[in-house]
């Protein structure tokens, strides 16, 4: 056996990048595959000078195209693939997403988000969240994970691996470029230090013994003939989805269990601003909460909506123009709330300007 | 540029857009010896109102508002689907897409492939540095044996990832009657022009897919000094990618 | 007599930070000083917000600047050619490098670098970065650096950073340093915790006070 990359546990300082390639060395990850596209490029040199040292694996593709196929390849193998990607190469992994939506396939890759639409910004931004949650077609199933800063991008990026293989969804862990780039302490650790034990793989593919002999062959397809058969497979899916999805949403509130002048609702490095903006407004006589979802698939609906319901407004702030907000509408349909918006797309927001959007909106 | 600027401006292409002069590639590049060489040859064919350029992703985008052409930067790798785009519902513009390696032989490879099967009369220029730069240097389809890169930090190893394609070879291959092939460097400038002039008469001729692809230099990424930087382009490189016109109308196929 | 030293160092060390007080130090001396900004790895989002507020203190500042970025995309490893001639301008010459996959061969792209009589090469470490967190680590990697004349203790945890921390990298350090027969320059202590600290380490390293200026940078 290799020997471990992340031996008990230590505080360390780097960034989010690296914090990723660490956290998926420490999962036993055995093969990434990737494009280089900024701000996400350095995971992958990251991995391709550590990977070697611990026997694992990696492959530049040609393009993300391939990049998320050769991830599919490598996880029906049966072997913990990732890949990480970011603005219009997240775009192009969208194809062969729904293909792991559709055959349950539990890849996991790591967004650090930059600004959009097209080329835009190699930066920052949150407008990938409709892509990341939707991107596919038809109805795609998947699991998405919003981090705030780098003992997220640490804790999630391990969880992230055992989440897909435990409830076969592709995985989604959805940082951003500032995350990414900037530098904060955090704890590394051996999972199995902290009583994590990593889900095991198995192959759908490659199993051991002749097909038709020993074992009958194994069949993959993503393609139906009727209708009916379709919808037959969709709702089987939805179903375990369903199930599923109460162990698995994660959420922080922040102050939400008295009455409240105005609920902040906001995720990601955004929520740290809300937070930080929390004893601000309360100096200045405004009773404030802040609800912030960690999951954005799925998304703890009925935990947002028993805060939303302490509120006499809502804020959603976000550094997009609205993607996170449709989420949010939809998981607060039917409440009688008004919401007012911050909404920055490509742009970091501050606690200062939160404060002030606040004042502002009465 | 101002008007002291514009006195004691170097010699430069009349499609050149002086307003964005100097220019931003890195010193020692070799991207601004092959758009020199691309201005020369559009002045000589008289043709700047009728080009569209277009530019891909990485360093090639640094192109976008050099000619006074009208131009278009498109997404990593579809400069050439953009351009025969233009191309097919406009024939009588002149198309030129301008990429580096990744956007023809990596992401871009398959638009390549398939604008050489079906003869897009179009011209295509792809400047090979043996890494991607703009991104930071990682390894590149035209990477070298050995040669470190961000993600080769060990050096390229060939059984692991294959060795440097051999584009101008493959699309010759591939290409109908009635394409031009080519390969030049930086390193024979006069060569060079004269098959960008060559690609895109042939594209003027309506002949059929016109290829140059360009040995070019990056001193930043390959942390080297000028001499150093020569050396690489005209023995290192040289020694995979030979320079030479592949295709060309009515000859019969070289080797 | 000018100085002219380079901070090189891992990814996150703190070559920044210390090359930026190095500078206004000697630009305090009343020496004229240039900073150079050389990390290819991340060119445009180390010095460049700094730029402006660097040059109204007198450092001659080379680095791209905001408006220089505009319609470059894909952000990377460009260089400005005014890095390049870097060690032609008169006075003392700190350069701030990111080294990549390539190390030491950067000094390649600086005309001069290979004659000049006065070039320090200082390696930042800190160990509070898991690839230089052992004394094994360290002089591994200060082997592979190339040409090394020093280091600079910086071990920190940022803001969680405590006299422990900062002596904890002292002694690891200055152990890597007696093997690879290289002194360690000083060990940086920002100002918050300057009262904590006499004028030397444990080790007996000089200490340096060091002013933040990199959070007010684009990360």
């Amino acid at each position: 056996m290799s020997e471990k990359p992340v031996k008990g546990e230590r505080r360390v300082f780097m960034t989010g990048n690296e914090v990723c390639a660490w956290a998926a060395l420490a999962a036993e990850a055995d093969i990434m595959y990737g494009y280089p596209i900024t701000p996400q490029t350095d995971i992958m040199q990251y991995w391709t000078r550590l990977g070697p040292k611990f026997g694992r694996k990696f492959l530049q593709t040609e393009d993300e195209i391939s990049a998320g196929f050769t991830t599919v390849g490598g996880v029906i193998a049966g072997k913990r693939a990732f890949s990480a990607t970011t603005g219009p190469g997240n775009t192009l992994f969208q194809e062969p997403m729904s293909m792991a939506e559709m055959m349950r396939i539990p890849t996991v890759v790591i967004i650090p988000q930059r600004g959009g639409p097209s080329t835009a910004t190699v930066i920052y931004s949150q407008q990938e969240v409709t892509m990341t949650t939707f991107g596919g077609n038809g109805e795609g199933f998947r699991i998405v994970y919003s981090t705030a800063g780098h003992q997220d991008l640490y804790d999630y990026t391990i969880k992230a691996f055992n989440t897909a293989w435990k409830y076969r969804f592709p995985t989604f862990v959805l940082g951003d470029g500032y995350q990414a780039k900037m530098r904060e302490p955090l704890t590394i650790y051996d999972p199995a230090e902290r009583g994590i034990k990593m889900v095991e793989t198995e192959p759908l593919v490659g199993l051991p013994g002749t097909p038709g002999v020993d074992r009958p062959a194994q069949y993959l397809r993503n393609t139906y003939n009727t209708e009916e058969e379709l919808y037959d497979v969709v709702m089987d899916i939805a179903k375990d989805y369903e199930k599923a999805a109460p162990e698995i949403i994660e959420w922080q509130d922040f102050d939400t269990d008295t009455e409240m002048d105005v609920l902040i609702l906001a995720h990601g490095v955004v929520s740290r601003s809300a937070q930080g903006a929390l004893p601000l407004l309360k100096d200045e006589g405004i009773r404030a909460g802040h609800f912030r979802p960690i999951t954005l698939r799925p998304m703890p609906e009925e935990q947002m909506r028993r805060a939303a319901a302490k509120a006499k407004r809502i804020l959603v702030v976000e550094s997009a123009y609205g993607q996170f907000l449709k989420l949010v509408k939809q998981s607060l349909y039917g409440m009688d709330k008004p919401i007012d918006t911050l909404l920055r797309p490509g742009v970091g927001v501050t606690a200062e300007e939160i404060v002030d959007r606040i004042k502002e909106g009465r | 540029m101002t008007r002291e600027e514009i006195a004691l401006a170097p010699n430069m292409p009349k499609c050149w857009n002086p307003e964005t002069k100097p220019h931003k590639f890195c010193p020692g590049c070799g991207h601004g010896l092959a758009l020199k060489m691309l201005g020369e040859a559009i002045d000589e064919l008289g043709i700047q109102d009728k080009v569209v350029f277009g530019c891909d992703i990485g360093c090639s985008l640094l192109s976008w508002d050099f000619f006074n052409l009208d131009s278009v930067q498109t997404h990593h790798g579809r400069t050439t689907p953009v351009i025969t785009g233009i191309k097919r519902a406009r024939p009588e513009i002149i198309g030129i897409a301008y990429m580096g390696d990744g956007g023809g032989y990596a992401i871009g490879a398959q638009h390549l492939v398939n604008s050489a099967t079906r003869n897009e009369k179009v011209t295509a220029i792809l400047i090979n540095n043996t890494n991607y730069g703009m991104t930071g240097g990682q390894m590149a389809p035209t990477t070298l044996p050995g040669q470190k890169t961000e993600t080769t930090p060990y050096g390229r190893d060939p059984e692991e990832t294959g060795y440097p394609t051999l584009g101008p070879e493959m699309v010759a291959s591939i290409a109908r009657e009635g394409a031009y092939v080519a390969r030049g460097s930086i390193a024979n400038l006069r060569q060079l022009k004269k098959y960008l002039k060559k690609a895109i008469q042939n594209q003027i001729d309506g002949n059929g897919f016109s290829f140059v692809e360009v040995m070019s230099s990056c001193p930043t990424n390959w942390r080297t000094n000028a001499k150093e930087t020569w050396s690489f382009v005209e023995k290192d490189m040289a020694e995979y990618f030979h320079v030479g016109e592949f295709r060309v109308p009515g000859q019969k196929e070289e080797k | 007599m000018r100085v002219v030293e380079a901070f090189v160092g891992e990814y996150a060390s703190g070559k920044s930070e210390n090359a930026i007080n190095r500078s206004l130090e000697l630009l305090s001396q009343n020496q004229k000083v240039t900073l150079v900004d050389l990390d290819t790895v991340e060119p445009f989002y180390t010095l460049r917000p700094l730029k402006k507020a660097l040059q109204e203190m007198g450092l001659n500042v080379i680095a791209w600047s905001p408006e220089q970025t505009m319609g470059l995309g894909e952000a990377g490893s460009l260089l400005n050619p005014e890095m390049i001639w870097a060690l032609k301008n008169e006075g003392s010459i700190v350069l701030d490098i990111g080294y990549g996959v390539h190390g030491a061969k950067i000094f390649n792209l600086i005309e001069g670098a290979d004659t000049d009589p006065n070039l320090q090469v200082y390696a930042v470490v800190s160990i509070a970065r898991p690839m230089t967190a052992t004394k094994e680590d360290i002089v591994r990697y200060i082997k592979d650096l190339g040409n090394v004349d020093g280091l600079i203790n910086n071990t920190h945890l940022g803001s969680e950073t405590t006299p422990d921390v900062i002596e904890e990298g002292a002694w690891v350090i200055t152990e890597a340093a007696r093997e690879l027969g290289l002194p360690v320059m000083y060990t940086a202590v920002c100002q918050e915790l300057a009262d904590k600290f006499a004028n030397t380490d444990k080790m007996g390293n000089p200490i340096k006070i060091i002013r933040r200026f990199m959070p007010q940078a684009f990360w």
